[in-house]
């Protein structure tokens, strides 16, 4: 008897636990280095919440794997058969996993759930070799911080062209206490590791005196008149020192923010770096236009699926990336990440509140995008990573050996085309 | 059946199934088997995580591939790495950064990491705490040590321009960073810091197992303190320097986050050591082929060079 009623008792607990058992059985891998990130990371958190809400049978594995080993460990995945289910990868490094077959083909997937991307800022850079691989998460223009009361020292007004700029950069560059080391730079530029960050930090330049790296055929062209009277421009800057030497990016935003550089031209994520700033300097933080047009910017990070992936899991995924690209969600987008979302319309009334220089992004994302500016060259894609460091050395060779700058576009021009 | 036979049954019952597949492991004949068995689970670990990963690299050098997979002969045979790396000037000048590199950084460690052992060896006031200031680079992590060189070394805000603009010995900063003779001896400079406290411990761990008596004979037959060092302690100690000499010759060449952190093997490929260029080729142009290729020749240098200083340096001298 005894046993007959402990097995009835396990048999019912059974019962009551099999649907929750089957309703759990479905996870789906992500992995993204905005793991935790405030701005996006929370963003990514309340479309996990929403998919897991109207999906109760599926669990989003959400896994942090930090930016700088995060192609490093994509690679592996793939590479061991088991990719993440929700592929997140960065604008620039997604043609090299396309190439090997890896992502799925989006197009049909688009056609089928009538998704409209008309309009949805950098989705061309999704298309590669005739073929929708990604949906665009983030387009952005660049615009300009500065330092309200490092200007006012200098006796200079908000710069809007070059002229002014540079004119801005040399009144703002200061040795106070005479004793040899400058204390204050005018503005600052990647010269540290030669990789992308020094040549798109370059190209801001190049883009103002209407130079490109590649026209929108692919064809190289960084030995035209343009595009070296851009190299001299950014080589003004380094060679009369109004930049802090030998630093990366991150480091000149830190100074930034520090009140020790007057003027940053930035994407949308130096909001952060103005946020964190002291009592005292962060009131004197403003934002403007940048006074280099057009603007550099681009796609920035893409979001997919592999074709490994089994298509159950695919059509689960799908649904996750539809949720992601709504109108709702991508106005959260703009809200809590502080930047325009790529979904037209997508910035409202809370998103302007949130981010009161949300329309200069705005603006600086329209002009960007109405010259067709991308950070990657047309015709380098696969190629970039490579091509930024072929590219970075010779401004370095260019600067130590004080070469003729077109001698050094020259160069360049020939290693870009033997590339492609 | 008696009691006796009874009793010798049940005892010997035990003893046969004590044994692996009827060998019985305790007898001194079975001793090497005993052996082998328990060596086994190490040695299959140590095919799975070095061996197989290693045949997995050669393989990869001779496939023309952007991206490796875990089986062998995955595409068709080729020599096309070899023959693009040899002929590659990228190549060459990685060799000759890493030759350099080792040149320098080995000498220096090892004569500072001499000197501080020798120091440290001496009997005086607070030498537990010298010791443990020689000791102080090597335990800290190397990218949390090379981070903070980064910053000391900082141009514009560094605080070795400032001291070196204060006392006189420079007239503006200097970009460390900025051109190939500065990087290079900045990542000379943080290598050693790095490396000579290792060799400074295990110097000290041989000058300890030196008797004293050999000293004291050597000041009665008239040796002064250079003679004693170079016929008494340095022929003692000669197998202990041996082995710190081929584990640091090993360490420059495969230090990867030192380089990487400092310069990223920059400028101009200035500091682009075989590390380095293997890390560039696999993971930032995707080519593992051609990674491949680089670190099977790097394990070839490495190899060559070990087994050279083995020979040359595992005796002692008397």
């Amino acid at each position: 008897m005894k046993l007959t009623k402990t097995l009835t008792s396990l048999l019912l607990a059974g019962t009551m636990m099999l649907p929750g058992a089957a309703m759990a059985e479905t996870t789906l891998n992500f992995v993204s280095w905005q793991v935790g990130e405030k701005g996006y990371g929370d963003w990514w958190n309340a479309v996990i919440a929403e998919f897991e809400a109207t999906h109760p049978d599926v669990k989003i594995d959400f896994t942090l794997v930090p930016r700088d080993g995060y192609t490093d460990a994509m690679i592996t995945q793939f590479a061991a058969g088991a990719p993440p289910d929700i592929v997140h990868l960065t604008s620039f490094e997604y043609q090299t996993f396309a190439d090997n077959g890896w992502l799925e083909d989006l197009g049909p997937w688009i056609e089928k759930s009538g998704m409209d991307l008309d309009g949805w800022a950098g989705q061309g850079a999704c298309v590669w070799k005739g073929t929708t691989n990604c949906i665009m998460l983030l387009y952005f223009g660049y615009i300009m911080a500065y330092n309200e009361q490092l200007l006012e020292e200098g006796g200079v007004a908000v710069p809007t062209t070059w002229d002014e700029y540079l004119a801005a950069a040399r009144a703002t560059t200061f040795d106070r206490d005479g004793d040899g080391i400058k204390d204050v730079y005018g503005t600052g530029v990647h010269l540290a590791t030669a990789n992308s960050s020094y040549t798109n930090d370059v190209l801001i330049y190049v883009l103002s005196a209407g130079g490109r790296w590649t026209n929108k055929d692919g064809q190289v062209t960084i030995n035209t008149p343009e595009t070296i009277e851009g190299i001299n421009r950014w080589r003004t800057i380094v060679e009369e020192e109004l930049t802090p030497m030998g630093m990366v990016g991150g480091d000149i935003d830190q100074l930034f923010m520090e009140g020790k550089v007057a003027l940053r031209i930035q994407g949308p994520w130096i909001n952060g770096f103005v946020q964190r700033a002291e009592p005292g300097i962060k009131e004197h933080l403003k934002y403007a236009a940048s006074p280099l047009q057009p603007p550099l910017g681009g796609s920035s990070n893409v979001i997919t699926l592999a074709s490994e992936t089994p298509q159950e899991k695919k059509e689960l995924a799908w649904e996750f990336i539809q949720l992601a690209t709504s109108q709702k969600f991508q106005e959260l987008y703009s809200e809590l990440g502080a930047s325009p979302a790529p979904r037209p319309g997508a910035v409202n009334e809370a998103a302007f509140a949130a981010v009161p220089h949300m329309q200069l992004l705005i603006d600086a994302t329209n002009a960007a995008s109405a010259a067709g500016v991308d950070r990657i060259p047309t015709g380098l894609e696969a190629q970039n990573n490579e091509f930024a460091k072929v590219a970075a050395e010779e401004f370095q060779r260019m600067l130590i050996e004080k070469l003729p700058t077109e001698e050094t576009a020259a160069a360049i021009q020939a290693e870009a085309e033997m590339l492609q | 059946m008696s009691e006796l036979s009874q009793s010798r049954t049940a005892v010997a019952a035990p003893r046969r199934s004590s044994g692996l597949f009827g060998i019985d492991l305790a007898s001194p004949k079975h001793a090497n088997k005993l052996g082998y068995l328990l060596l086994a689970p190490a040695a299959l670990l140590i095919l799975a995580i070095l061996v197989y990963p290693m045949l997995l690299a050669i393989d990869i050098s001779f496939h023309d591939v952007k991206f490796a997979t875990l089986s062998f002969g995955a595409s068709e045979y080729t020599l096309a790495n070899y023959q693009k790396l040899f002929s590659s000037p990228d190549f060459w000048n990685a060799i000759r950064v890493t030759g350099q590199l080792l040149l320098v950084v080995t000498t220096i460690s090892m004569a500072v990491g001499m000197g501080t052992a020798l120091l440290v060896n001496q009997q005086f006031r607070g030498r537990s705490f010298a010791r443990m200031l020689i000791a102080l680079p090597w335990a800290i992590p190397e990218v949390v040590a090379v981070v903070t060189w980064v910053w000391i070394l900082d141009a514009s805000f560094g605080v070795l321009n400032w001291i070196l603009i204060k006392i006189g010995l420079v007239g503006g900063p200097v970009s460390w960073f900025s051109s190939p003779g500065t990087a290079f001896s900045a990542v000379t400079m943080v290598m050693v810091w790095k490396g000579y406290p290792f060799i400074s411990i295990m110097i000290l761990a041989g000058l300890q197992s030196i008797p004293e008596e050999y000293y004291q004979a050597a000041k009665v037959d008239g040796a002064n303190v250079f003679q004693r060092f170079f016929w008494v302690t340095i022929p003692c100690i000669a197998p202990v320097l041996g082995v710190t000499l081929i584990l640091t010759v090993l360490w420059v060449f495969r230090d990867f986050s030192i380089i990487y952190v400092l310069t990223g093997g920059g400028p101009v490929g200035a500091t682009e050591t075989l590390a380095i260029m293997t890390y560039e080729e696999a993971f930032n142009f995707f080519r593992m082929g051609y990674a491949s290729s680089i670190g099977v020749v790097t394990l070839i240098i490495c190899a060559v060079i070990s087994a050279f200083l083995v020979k040359k340096t595992s005796h002692a001298i008397y």
